[in-house]
């Protein structure tokens, strides 16, 4: 079972440590009331008291229930789902509550005043459920439920950026949420946060029996007497409650749920009942320090940094710390071996794939809409047109096409049909690059920034790429170890447009994915880079067929095991980073290119991969033409719409699943 | 209703006719200009000018509010994504852009001629840019007049204004926005507002810099460090806010609240150009003036 394996502690070291936490805890706040600025004026006494009262206390007991509720959440979580790095983050819990009240506000501001709660925890309950459609099919493995979790977070993310392009400086209170800001002005939301916790805790004591059993396989509880399936549920929507609850008073708090039953484990709470109660005192006691930190730094000018925002960076670092300490999962079949149907001539397909392909990019060029309603551009319109639409078209096939090839690449090499190229980590590197750009640039130009993301991409690419052969490149350590730079990156993303200002809403067009700015220049380059990092595919055909076969088959076949899995990562993450300035973090578009490659039947690695590339630049080509079209003469971003369109799909392709394939 | 936006009103009304004119085919063609920036459109507008094509309409007429927008002026979408071929479609001869929009210049070069003219610099004080803009659009339509005029009319409605709050002269402000019942963002001296404010002879109790004229989201606790000054707020209040906060201890205790020492005035755009400023002037003036009216609604934003 998916148990963390740490080294037992001995004597009494888990109580002096969390002695210790509630001391720094204390005296971190006692500096915190002493550093709060003296007050002028006649009632400034009075006015101190009311401070102290109504804003220092309230956000201190705010962030002590908040964190205990995260806590106590991800213990549930991971107890539940038998999966140590679960938790309302790496569910997209937290990203789907703060979604849905993005939503709420936009559109039906009125629900708000009816129930924050309700909307986050509505969020918060779909994004789970999908999450958990998505890794069904894989016995709701750890990394697959982690992967799933991560691309709705990213997708819940972009889906956030493009309503606040869309409605301008106006909601910047959403900056503010999706970095979790703890500032208080009276009592309400720690006692909601509090009774929601109390009635949490008082839930697990007396389920504490059924999370027990919950350690043992689902075949010997139910043996028990226990209704395995209805008591998953439970409480799976208690933890998502306790989370909804926190996310919709103070925002995105993440990873605390994930380092506290940690931490409690490390400190040697073994049976569930002390994990359940250690989790929340860990918790409690991290988001408070964290917190009283951050005033600690804060300027007169506002924090520097969201208190949210700051746990978060925390994420990454833990997830790699506790990559070694994850158990291998059993040995899987193969996934590249059997097919369903096998192509019996795979080059007349591929030729169709390409002859379908050039037809959307001919659509795209020829038909849109002007002034007046829908057109088909010929002769010199089309001369004048051209000029916007075949950068766009180009910048779109290649993208798509590297995409796919990056997905089809990634999967042979993981065996994980939801290892899209997006947690790899490398695309959002290349977003703290941008960030970079945009900080320290007034107005950058189009090569500073293009600058700027490739060198944020390859040093996340480097940093992966050490990581994982610390930790001997094994599949699930690998899309782990990029999966802890994405949270990392993304907290700091989240930082930085929490600080609002014009850099971040050129940040933000980025994170919504959109192919508008593509000049001709830069998508001739896109294209011959695509060429540069397609053609190697046709000479590592061999790899990607051994490799899935197992580490053991491939060196007797004398294929070099850890050379050809570093070159195709490096492979995979180039395409990954060079698609991803063009078209956003997150398109889906490496994920459903491969998907519908293997369905079609491309079976040999060489065809699979180009087949994927393919499919991928039809389907961004044509998400492109409908992002243009749609609401003309406002843009939709390409990454969102194809995410929008090509997710529903994917979800629907891995829950009908073809049981050989994983 | 006071005389300057009146006159801007009836400029506005004849710009057209002013286009059909003879005389100002003087240069040979019609003047066709679009701009992607809002505080460039409330520059052309208020001279009179009505562009071909502009960026994000829908959002501008509730953001910015005045100067109106003719119907006949083509949206061509978001200003961080605007569609160039309808922009291409309504052929402009000059477009004006701003240092917001650096990256897309070489994609509307292609279109037409690109003027950049950046009123918002880190760190450079707005007003004297807005007017040097408001100058260089002049220069470059043919316009010169209108441009000394709005200049002129600008500076006379601020004047106007400074000597109806002369019994305010020196009074500190707080001009500031609500994120939600819990944050604000402030307007420093480096704002459109902040100079405004210095211009009416009032005083910006936000003494510290910010990064990008407005600061970045603040507790609202910060507010008591100012317990002298007056709350400017700049609508929109969110809904949510405003509920929470008219039933806030924290907030209704604070000073300023207590003694209804604060104004909700209505959406100005804090990146706008000299009409933005005109608009601030006249909202804030008022506000001022109805100081006492306001009593007896407590905390209530609404």
């Amino acid at each position: 079972m998916a148990e963390l394996t740490l080294p037992r502690p001995t004597g009494r070291r888990p109580f002096h440590v969390g002695l210790a936490l509630a001391l720094l805890g204390t005296v971190l706040f006692a500096l915190v009331l002493a550093r709060q600025p003296a007050l002028e004026g006649p009632q400034a006494t009075a006015l101190e008291q009311l401070l102290l009262w109504h804003s220092l206390l309230p956000r201190a007991a705010t962030a002590l229930l908040a964190g205990a509720a995260l806590g106590l959440s991800g213990a549930l979580l991971q107890r539940v789902l038998r999966n140590p790095i679960a938790d309302p983050s790496t569910l997209g819990i937290a990203a789907g509550a703060q979604l849905a009240l993005t939503l709420a506000l936009a559109f039906a501001p009125a629900l708000l005043a009816v129930s924050r709660e309700g909307t986050a925890f509505a969020g918060g309950i779909l994004a789970v459920a999908l999450v958990l459609a998505m890794s069904w099919r894989r016995g709701f493995e750890p990394v697959t439920v982690v992967i799933a979790g991560m691309t709705l977070s990213l997708m819940a993310g972009a889906m956030s950026a493009a309503l606040i392009l869309a409605r301008g400086d106006y909601v910047f209170s959403l900056f503010i949420w999706g970095a979790g800001a703890l500032h208080q002005q009276n009592w309400q939301p720690a006692l909601l946060v509090g009774t929601r916790l109390a009635l949490g805790a008082g839930a697990a004591l007396l389920l504490l029996r059924p999370l027990e059993l919950m350690t043992l396989d689902d075949a010997a509880a139910r043996s028990l007497g226990m209704a395995v399936q209805g008591m998953r549920l439970v409480l799976i929507a208690l933890a998502v409650w306790l989370a909804a609850s926190v996310v919709s008073q103070v925002g995105v708090i993440g990873f605390v749920g994930l380092a506290a039953p940690a931490f409690a484990r490390l400190g040697g709470a073994r049976r569930p009942g002390a994990v359940l109660l250690a989790a929340p005192l860990i918790g409690a006691l991290m988001l408070w320090i964290t917190d009283s930190l951050v005033q600690l730094t804060a300027s007169s000018g506002g924090d520097l940094i969201p208190t949210g925002a700051a746990v978060g960076l925390l994420g990454g670092p833990l997830l790699l710390w506790l990559l070694p300490r994850l158990p291998a999962s059993p040995a899987r079949p193969p996934m590249a071996t059997g097919h369903a149907r096998r192509l019996r001539r795979p080059g007349r397909a591929l030729a169709l794939l390409a002859a379908g392909a050039v037809l959307i990019g001919a659509l795209a060029l020829l038909a849109g809409r002007d002034l007046d309603g829908w057109a088909l551009a010929t002769g010199p319109v089309l001369a004048e047109l051209a000029v916007f639409r075949v950068p766009r078209i180009v910048a779109a096939a290649a993208a798509g096409g590297l995409l796919g090839a990056a997905g089809a690449i990634m999967q042979r090499l993981t065996g994980n049909p939801l290892a899209g190229p997006e947690v790899l980590g490398v695309s959002a590197g290349a977003g703290v690059g941008l960030a970079l750009a945009l900080t320290l640039s007034p107005a950058p130009s189009a090569a500073l920034l293009l600058a700027a993301s490739a060198g944020g991409a390859l040093g996340a690419l480097a940093l992966v790429l050490l990581m994982a052969a610390w930790t001997g490149f094994a599949a699930e350590r690998l899309l782990l170890s990029g999966i802890a730079l994405g949270c990392t990156a993304l907290a700091l993303l989240s930082a930085v447009f929490a600080a609002g200002g014009p850099g971040s809403f050129r940040l933000l067009a980025w994170m919504s994915g959109s192919t508008d700015r593509v000049g001709a220049h830069e998508a001739w380059m896109l294209a011959a880079c695509a060429l540069v990092l397609l053609l190697p595919v046709a000479v590592l055909g061999r790899w990607l067929d051994i490799l899935p076969l197992g580490a053991g088959v491939s060196a007797a076949l004398g294929v070099p095991v850890g050379a050809s899995q570093l070159a195709l990562t490096l492979l995979a993450a180039l395409m990954t980073g060079v698609a991803a300035f063009f078209v956003g973090p997150l398109s889906l578009v490496g994920l459903i290119g491969p998907h519908l490659a293997r369905l079609t039947g491309f079976a040999s690695g060489r065809s699979f991969v180009f087949a994927s590339a393919l499919i991928g630049a039809g389907v961004l080509l044509l998400a492109d033409w409908l992002a243009r079209m749609l609401a003309f003469p406002y843009q939709l971003p390409t990454g969102l719409l194809a995410a929008l369109v090509g997710g529903p799909y994917l979800i629907w392709l891995l829950q009908r699943g073809e049981p050989r394939h994983g | 209703m006071r005389p300057g936006p009146g006159l801007s009103r009836r400029a506005l009304l004849a710009a057209p006719l002013v286009l059909l004119a003879p005389g100002a085919r003087a240069e040979g063609t019609a003047l066709r200009v679009a701009t992607i920036d809002w505080a460039l459109l409330e520059t052309l507008l208020g001279m009179g000018i009505t562009p071909v094509a502009a960026a994000e309409l829908v959002l501008f007429r509730e953001v910015a509010v005045e100067p109106p927008v003719p119907p006949s002026v083509v949206d061509i979408g978001l200003r961080g994504a605007p569609n160039f071929e309808a922009l291409r479609l309504t052929r402009p001869s000059l477009i004006f852009s701003s240092n917001y929009y650096a990256e897309m210049e070489p994609t509307l070069r292609l279109i037409a001629p690109v003027e950049t003219l950046s009123i918002y610099r880190t760190g450079d004080p707005p007003f004297g840019r807005a007017e040097a803009a408001a100058e260089r659009i002049g220069v470059v339509t043919g316009r010169e007049e209108a441009a000394r005029a709005l200049i002129a009319r600008v500076s006379a409605q601020i004047a106007a204004e400074r000597q109806n709050l002369a019994s305010h002269a020196g009074r500190p402000m707080l001009v500031l926005n609500l994120g939600d019942s819990r944050h604000f963002r402030v307007f420093g001296a480096d704002s459109l507002f902040g100079e405004v404010l210095t211009r009416l002879g009032l005083a910006n109790a936000w003494g510290e810099r910010t990064s990008y004229a407005a600061s970045a989201p603040i507790g609202l606790e910060a507010l008591a460090r100012f317990p002298d000054a007056f709350l400017v707020i700049l609508r929109p209040v969110p809904p949510d806010a405003a509920r929470v906060l008219s039933t806030s201890a924290l907030w209704n205790a604070l000073p300023n609240v207590r003694d209804r020492r604060f104004a909700v005035l209505d959406s100005v755009d804090p990146f706008g150009g000299l009409p933005a400023a005109a608009r601030f002037a006249r909202l804030l003036g008022a506000a001022l003036r109805a100081e006492g009216e306001a009593a007896g609604r407590g905390g209530d934003l609404g």
